[in-house]
């Protein structure tokens, strides 16, 4: 699934050069995701929520994640534009694609750790 | 360079996904790995275990990665510790403020494990890199420490060398720079038994130890031969044959010497490939030039050597200059040289004689604009001799073994009169007598001037009148020379005989030449200063000595010493 | 190269041009000028026509030359000097030593 909101390739290179800490990367990614979703919800200004959105735009770049890390990085830009519109609208995106692809790593989790799976945080 | 060395790295990234997965990637590639949550934790570990190369995200909480750079590379002082800032920023502005926080590369985000490892690698070999230039500016910077170091001893051993001479005599001025030996420069000052001063101004070959080397041998003849009484001669002649027997072919020593009598008002000169020195005439007037007319010391085998000197007239007041290369030799900018016509004008400007060398020396000032640090001079003004007073001869022994009742005879041919000087022998000898020790630069200087007498006038038959002004006082002395290479036969017989009296003891000197006399009454009977020019010195031999005669129609002197027994 | 050197075609004379300051940053070139070869029957030429100074380690050089060519014995000339350069070689007398010329 998800062949266009995940880049396998980079998927493949990350099981690859972590090895046996696969499991613990995506448990890792899992638990930041869930900080950054409540990051962004409770973010009181601008700079807080760009400054989310960039360290969010980071590790999902890094995860392969490659059309959350877009909107991430539009949110980046956008809440530092004036006037400040559709900030709202790309927040409940960003949800939304997050919901989208996080039973991807989680699939994977179970596949390489049946026990951590079962705990999903 | 090549191969892979193990670095401790230090990572500093806030986003925990990130930091395992970048920490995962060094470590794969063989390095050991710190990890830091935030800039102050990563200035922190930075400050307590000196990874070598750090990673670091510039957005970050509690302090961001800028700051962090700016301490890092701070404590990190001329060791480069590179730092790569993990950014997938895009503004221009962003990156620009990356490196002047002192980032020295950019990883972007997603990371790729084949680019992180380049990089490391790239940034490893400059770290390398740095730390071995720092590595040889200190070493470099020992090495030049120990040189001067090493200097400061050499030049404080060749300073009591130098200085066990006559250099602070009050009629010497001289300026030398600190470094003179360094430079191959060499300056000594001496006064024989018999009051000559001989000086030597030398310039060995090229810089730094090798031109300091020889200037100990070519010190240690110089004083050595002087207080036997040697002359001028027989001095270069040995200097000469040292230094072409220790020195490499390509190494010499341009020399100045001169052996000034103040007494007899006369200097001989010696310049080998030193640049004109200059006798200024109290009178004023032109200076008359010292010309180079021999090679350097050591270059010549012995046999070939020339040690002939030239011989000037003095006239009170008159004063000596000698120099080093380091002032004609002087360049501009356009590397014009200073030469001798602009030194023959600070002569003739110089209104005050005293300041004669600060005079050269801001025409050099003037000409090129900075100084160097060869440049030596010398000048020796001429005093009436009792102005200056030798040093005291020091004996070594006791005296207790003192001879007292002898005699001795010699007679000195041709062959031997060409180039031996018997009276450093003869002196030697007769300082054996503990009780004439305290006559000793008297009965130096008696005898120097009898053996001179014999010489000249007795078996080369110079006429001393030939010495009346200055030109005949060089004609006088080219003739010598002359006459002496071509001597054929002839004799110096000397007789000397000591005997204890009543109360002390009594030295006789007989000295009787080949030559044929000369008229003792008429001589005898001129005014003083006249006898002086004209040389005979008989009435220096009468002041100085207890009893002199002169028989068999001058050519046979008859001079007594006496002296009471010490306690 | 700012030292040359060729023999003569019979081989029995060999020519030395230094070019620019002859100074000790010659030396090495200077000396590999003659030491491979034995000594010409003829002697060795230095020619200083294009030499714009010559300081004491070039006179060192020469006294070099000269001792591996014989020493008293070598036969050396040196050619073309120019004023300055004679005035250094007539103050250290070396025209007692080589003919200059």
């Amino acid at each position: 699934m998800s062949d266009q909101r995940i880049d396998n390739k980079v998927v493949g290179e990350l099981r690859e050069v972590m090895g046996s800490q696969y499991a613990e990367l995506l448990e890792t990614f899992l638990a930041d995701c869930e900080k950054r979703m409540v990051q962004l919800r409770d973010a009181r200004s601008p700079r807080q929520l760009s400054e989310a959105a960039h360290s969010f735009k980071g590790s999902c770049s890094n995860m392969g994640a490659t059309d959350l890390a877009e909107l991430c990085r539009q949110l980046e830009v956008r809440v530092m534009e004036q006037p400040a519109h559709g900030i709202e609208d790309l927040i409940s995106q960003i949800r939304c694609e997050y919901l989208e692809v996080r039973p991807f790593y989680v699939a994977e989790l179970e596949r390489v750790s049946p026990q951590a799976a079962r705990h999903p945080v | 360079m090549n191969e892979q060395s193990s670095l401790t790295v230090l990572i500093a990234e806030d986003g925990a996904t990130d930091r395992l997965l970048l920490a995962r990637i060094v470590r794969e590639q063989g390095h050991s790995v710190i990890t830091a949550e935030n800039g102050a934790q990563a200035v922190a570990l930075f400050a307590e275990l000196r990874p070598q190369l750090v990673l670091l995200d510039a957005l970050m909480p509690v302090m961001d990665g800028f700051e962090a750079a700016r301490q890092i590379k701070l404590m990190a002082g001329q060791a480069l510790v590179p730092i790569i800032f993990l950014t997938s920023l895009s503004e221009e502005q962003a990156l620009v403020r990356c490196l002047e926080a002192g980032g020295d590369d950019f990883l972007p985000k997603p990371y790729r494990p084949v680019i992180l490892a380049a990089k490391i690698k790239a940034m490893d070999r400059l770290r390398r890199l740095q730390a071995t230039v720092l590595e040889q500016r200190d070493e470099l910077a020992r090495h030049h420490g120990h040189l001067l170091n090493e200097q400061r001893v050499a030049k404080a051993v060749f300073d009591q060398v130098t200085h066990s001479g006559c250099l602070n005599a009050p009629n010497i001025r001289y300026l030398q720079s600190p470094y003179a030996l360094f430079n191959g420069d060499l300056l000594l000052a001496a006064f024989t038994p018999t009051g000559e001063m001989h000086v030597l101004l030398g310039d060995f070959t090229g810089h730094g130890l090798p031109a300091a080397v020889g200037a100990m041998p070519l010190a240690e003849v110089f004083y050595g031969m002087t207080a036997k009484g040697y002359g001028l001669a027989e001095t270069l002649r040995e200097m000469n044959a040292k230094l072409k027997r220790i020195l490499p072919v390509d190494m010499f020593c341009c020399a100045m010497m001169l052996s000034l009598s103040f007494e007899r008002r006369l200097a001989e000169v010696w310049n080998g490939g030193m640049p004109d020195g200059y006798l200024l005439p109290a009178a004023g007037g032109e200076p008359q030039a010292l010309v180079s007319r021999h090679l350097p010391l050591g270059v010549l085998a012995p046999e070939r050597f020339d040690e002939h000197p030239e011989v000037v007239s003095l006239a009170l007041g008159d004063r000596l200059f000698l120099l080093s290369d380091g002032v004609v030799d002087t360049c501009d900018q356009d590397e014009q040289l200073f030469g001798v016509e602009r030194l023959r004008q600070v002569f003739a400007r110089n209104r005050a004689p005293q300041h004669l060398f600060e005079d050269v020396l801001q025409a050099l000032e003037d000409f090129r604009g900075q100084s160097r640090d060869d440049v030596s001079m010398l000048e020796i003004s001429v005093v009436e001799p009792q102005t200056l007073a030798p040093p005291p001869l020091v004996y070594s022994d006791s005296g207790q073994s003192s001879p007292l009742d002898w005699s001795l005879s010699f007679e000195f041919r041709a062959q031997t009169l060409k180039r031996f000087n018997p009276l450093p022998y003869l002196l030697q000898v007769l300082q054996e007598i503990h009780g004439l020790r305290p006559q000793s630069g008297a009965l130096h200087s008696v005898l120097n001037e009898l053996y001179t007498n014999a010489l000249e006038h007795g078996v080369l038959a110079l006429d001393s009148a030939l010495k009346r002004d200055a030109q005949g006082f060089a004609a006088y002395y080219q003739e010598r020379s002359r006459r002496l290479q071509a001597l054929q036969e002839g004799y110096i017989r000397l007789h000397l005989q000591v005997e204890p009296v009543a109360g002390g003891g009594r030295l006789v000197i007989e000295i009787e030449d080949s030559g044929s006399g000369f008229d003792v009454g008429t001589v005898l009977a001129r005014p003083v200063l006249e006898q002086r020019l004209c040389g005979r010195g008989l009435s220096l031999i009468r002041r100085l000595s207890r009893h002199a005669e002169w028989a068999d129609g001058g050519r046979r002197a008859r001079v007594e010493f006496a002296w009471v027994a010490l306690a | 190269m700012a030292v040359e050197h060729d023999l003569s075609p019979d081989g029995n004379s060999l020519t030395i041009r230094v070019k620019g300051r002859f100074d000790f940053g010659k030396h090495q070139a200077f000396r590999e000028c003659y030491e491979r070869e034995p000594v010409p029957s003829k002697g060795v030429v230095v020619d200083l026509k294009d030499a714009t100074y010559l300081d004491s380690s070039a006179l060192g050089m020469l006294l070099l030359l000269r001792d591996h060519a014989g020493g008293d014995d070598a036969y050396i000339r040196v050619i073309n000097a120019s004023s300055d350069v004679r005035k250094i070689l007539a103050i250290s007398n070396f025209d007692k030593l080589f003919e200059i010329t």
